[in-house]
C-alpha cells in the first residue's frame, strides 16, 4: 500500500527543520539561494557526542512517525466497520508448486499476484501474506480465489475456491489456505474465516 | 547522470523511485523488480518487430556476462501483444538474463515508454538514474560508462 503523496513532503520538511535547528547542512532545493558564507573566525569544537545522540533521537522520532501516519492513514482508507483484508498461507511440499492468485470479490478482481520463487519459498517457510485489504458494503458477499501452479506431477495446475460470506459491522478477515491432502495425494485449496 | 539529447522529449521519471512489478519470464518462472534491490539493473524494453532491439539486448547481456559478479543485473521488458512472435525474437536474441513478457503493457506505461528500444538504468537503491532511447553505433559505450559509474557508486 502506498503512502500518500503528502507523506514523504511534511517528513522531508520536518527533517530539514530538525536538522537546520541542529545546525547540520541540508540540501538546497533547486533554485534555493545559497547559504550565507561561514563567518570568519572559527567557532570552537561542537560537543559531537551530544549532536550525535540528538540526530539519532530525531531519526527515531520520524521513524516512530511515519509508522503512526501510516496506521493512521490505512485506518482512515480502510475503517474497521468496513475493512475486508483476505490472507494467504501455505501448508505444502509435495503436491502443489504456487505460481499465482487471482482473487474476486462480487465477480470484480480484487488482487492478483504472480509468485517469485522467494516468494514461495517464504510462504512454504510458514510466512502470511495479505493478498488484499479493501473496504465491502454489510451483507452478504461471494469470494472467489484461483490458484495457478505446478501439480503434484510438474503439469500445469488450476484450481478455484470459492466462499459466500456475511460482512458484519467490524473487520472481516478471510484466510486462503494451500495444504497438502496426503489421503487423495492432491492439494486442497479453501477459503475460510481467519481465526 | 541523465541521458539528454538534442531535441529529445525528456523523460518524466528521471529520479524517481523504480516502480516495482512481477512479470512472468520466457523460461516460466516470475521476477520481480525489488527481490534486486542493491544491484544495479538494466530495464531493457523491447518488441519483436523494433530493429535496434536485438543490437541492444546483446549489447547488456555483454555487460551483464561482464559485471554481474560487481552486482550488475539486467531485466529485457517485451512488449509484444503477440507472444509467439516475443518468443520466437528471445530465441533468435539469446541473453544471458531473464527476457519478461508484459503481452498487457502494464509495466510499460508505469515506465512511460514512448520509444523501442529503450533502456533504463536503476541504481542500487531503486532510483530510475538514466535513461536511452534508440541503440545506435556508440550506443554500446554509453551503457558501459554508466554502468560502471553506478557500480562505482
Amino acid at each position: 500500500m502506498k503512502h500518500s503523496v503528502t507523506l514523504p513532503a511534511i517528513l522531508c520538511t520536518l527533517l530539514a527543520s530538525w536538522a537546520a535547528g541542529a545546525g547540520e547542512s541540508t540540501p538546497v532545493p533547486p533554485g534555493a539561494a545559497a547559504p550565507a558564507a561561514a563567518p570568519a573566525t572559527a567557532p570552537a569544537a561542537p560537543d559531537t557526542r551530544a549532536l550525535d545522540e540528538e540526530i539519532q533521537s530525531i531519526k527515531k522520532d520520524t521513524v516512530d512517525l511515519n509508522r503512526d501516519l501510516f496506521v493512521l492513514e490505512e485506518e482512515l482508507l480502510f475503517p474497521a466497520n468496513t475493512q475486508v483484508a483476505v490472507f494467504l498461507s501455505m501448508d505444502v511440499g509435495d503436491f502443489f508448486a504456487l505460481d499465482s492468485v487471482e482473487l474476486r470479490i462480487d465477480d470484480k478482481q480484487v488482487a492478483k499476484h504472480l509468485y517469485t520463487p522467494r516468494e514461495a519459498e517464504a510462504l512454504l517457510k510458514g510466512g502470511v501474506q495479505r493478498l488484499y485489504l479493501g473496504n465491502l458494503k454489510v451483507g452478504g458477499h461471494e469470494i472467489v480465489a484461483l490458484f495457478t501452479g505446478k501439480g503434484p506431477h510438474g503439469q500445469d495446475y488450476s484450481r478455484g475456491a470459492t466462499l459466500k460470506f456475511e460482512k458484519s459491522v467490524g473487520a472481516k478477515y478471510l484466510e486462503l489456505k494451500i495444504s497438502d491432502r496426503q489421503a487423495k495425494q492432491q492439494p486442497e485449496f479453501e477459503i475460510r474465516d481467519w481465526e | 547522470m541523465s541521458a539528454a539529447v538534442a531535441g529529445a522529449q525528456p523523460y518524466a521519471l528521471l529520479g524517481a523511485s523504480a516502480p516495482d512489478f512481477t512479470l512472468k519470464a520466457t523460461s516460466g518462472t516470475n521476477f520481480r523488480l525489488a527481490e534486486y534491490r542493491g544491484q544495479v539493473v538494466a530495464l531493457a524494453f523491447w518488441g519483436s518487430r523494433c530493429g535496434q532491439c536485438g543490437a541492444q539486448l546483446a549489447a547488456v547481456s555483454r555487460l551483464v556476462d561482464t559485471y554481474r559478479t560487481a552486482g550488475f543485473a539486467a531485466l529485457a521488458v517485451d512488449v509484444d501483444d503477440d507472444l509467439a512472435a516475443a518468443a520466437r525474437f528471445a530465441v533468435a536474441h539469446p541473453v544471458s538474463f531473464p527476457v519478461l513478457l508484459d503481452p498487457a503493457k502494464d509495466v510499460a506505461r508505469a515506465y512511460r515508454i514512448d520509444n523501442l528500444p529503450m533502456l533504463l538504468l536503476v541504481d542500487r537503491g531503486g532510483t530510475i538514474r538514466w535513461m536511452a532511447r534508440d541503440y545506435g553505433s556508440d550506443s554500446g559505450n554509453g551503457y558501459l560508462q554508466q554502468v560502471r559509474t553506478l557500480l562505482d557508486e
